[in-house]
């Protein structure tokens, strides 16, 4: 069986540095579960989803940063917004994504 | 470091042995954000969180959160300041056991395999039960029903991460199965049949076998969630729907529901008039 593991070890096993990331925590509806985990890659070959749509689209922004500075950090994703024909963020919770760069162990 | 840990982590993933990957998500000292250690159930943690004298006490709280089978935030007030981890558990995946590899057998390997379940398919007709009809199943056996269920059960092949579900070509096969497995700690059994069917054989099985009427609680029969089903992908998807139900926790009813909680009913009015 394959897991988010042996995909993660692919991309550095290549050689490419990727950033990973987890929701931690959620209250209220949100697309997907504690634990749901996602790669994201610097020219965009992502693996896995933490639920699409805007709020994975700040993750995404986010992990291009920590790439870049390897500081890990934690993205709040609101979708608290009042229901509107315009608005994104309607599913009614609010969900934590911890952002960390992983990196081939020759680049240490 | 980091590979080291990957390595550590994919084997015990491989060898379906549980682990909990550790991950620092915010402390006072930052040094320490982002550091990971895994933690096994008998096994010596491995990696350094950097946590100092709460490191100790935090990968104890990370293997009581394993043995709980749940990923889980944990949060620490120290005179520093906050620090969570993230303790993420990875659990050896469910297991789906079709005994009878008949319409049924075929779209349920299919949504197993997609809902990430291992899935094993076993009947005694080769011409069922063979890798061309289940390309995608983990394994696929045709041997003797009932002794294979056995030989399971002697060899403990089956625990509560194996969902069993009964779709053979007849209900005595069936019941010979669930006979074999009936005391076991299985996660689930589910058995094909109707409602009128399964209060017959439930019965009769109680009158003449002298099976206490209770022990057949547990079994989801008539299998499945009512969504309406008719041909049998539609089915093996309502099937599926209850296995999810149960191993997640879920609120939907299952068309067995009716049966269980009549036969509670019918007990305790017997009781009640026993009693007096």
């Amino acid at each position: 069986m394959e897991s988010f593991y042996h995909k993660l070890k692919e991309y550095l096993d290549r050689g490419e540095t990727v950033a990973v990331a987890t929701i931690t925590d959620v209250k209220g509806s949100v697309p997907r579960e504690v634990g749901a985990k996602m790669i994201i890659h610097p020219l965009g070959r992502h693996y896995g989803t933490v639920g699409g749509g805007c709020g994975e689209a700040d993750v995404i922004r986010a992990a291009l940063d920590v790439i870049q500075t390897g500081e890990p950090t934690t993205v709040r994703v609101d979708l608290t917004e009042d229901p509107t024909m315009q608005a994104t963020g309607v599913c009614g919770g609010i969900f934590h994504v911890f952002v960390e760069r992983w990196q081939p162990d020759d680049l240490h | 470091m980091a590979d080291a840990l990957l390595e550590a982590l994919i084997a015990s993933v491989e060898a379906k042995r549980a682990v909990a990957l550790v991950t620092v998500t915010a402390a006072p000292d930052p040094r320490a954000v982002g550091r990971h250690a895994l933690v096994w159930l008998d096994q010596e943690p491995l990696g350094e969180l950097g946590l100092g004298d709460l490191e100790a006490q935090v990968l104890a709280d990370a293997r009581a959160v394993l043995s709980g089978r749940t990923h889980k935030r944990l949060s620490y007030a120290t005179p520093q300041g906050p620090v969570t981890v993230f303790v993420e558990v990875q659990q050896r995946p469910p297991e789906l056991i079709i005994v009878g590899a008949g319409h049924i057998a075929v779209p349920l390997a299919q949504i197993g395999k997609l809902c990430g379940f291992t899935v094993t398919v076993l009947d005694d007709r080769p011409q069922y039960a063979n890798r061309e009809r289940f390309p995608q199943a983990d394994e696929v056996l045709a041997t003797p029903l009932r002794e294979t269920m056995r030989r399971w059960v002697a060899e403990n092949r089956l625990d509560r991460d194996s969902y069993v579900v009964l779709v053979t070509r007849g209900h005595q096969h069936d019941i010979e199965c669930l006979l074999e497995i009936l005391d076991h700690p299985v996660a689930y059994i589910g058995m094909i049949g109707s409602q009128r069917r399964v209060r017959t054989v439930f019965d009769l099985l109680s009158a003449e076998m002298g099976i206490p009427p209770e022990k057949f609680d547990r079994v989801y029969a008539p299998i499945g969630i009512d969504i309406g089903a008719h041909t049998p992908a539609e089915i093996a998807v309502c099937i599926m729907a209850e296995i999810i139900n149960v191993m997640r926790g879920g609120p939907a009813r299952s068309i067995s529901d009716d049966r269980r909680e009549t036969a509670r009913r019918r007990r305790e009015r017997a009781a009640a008039a026993a009693a007096r």
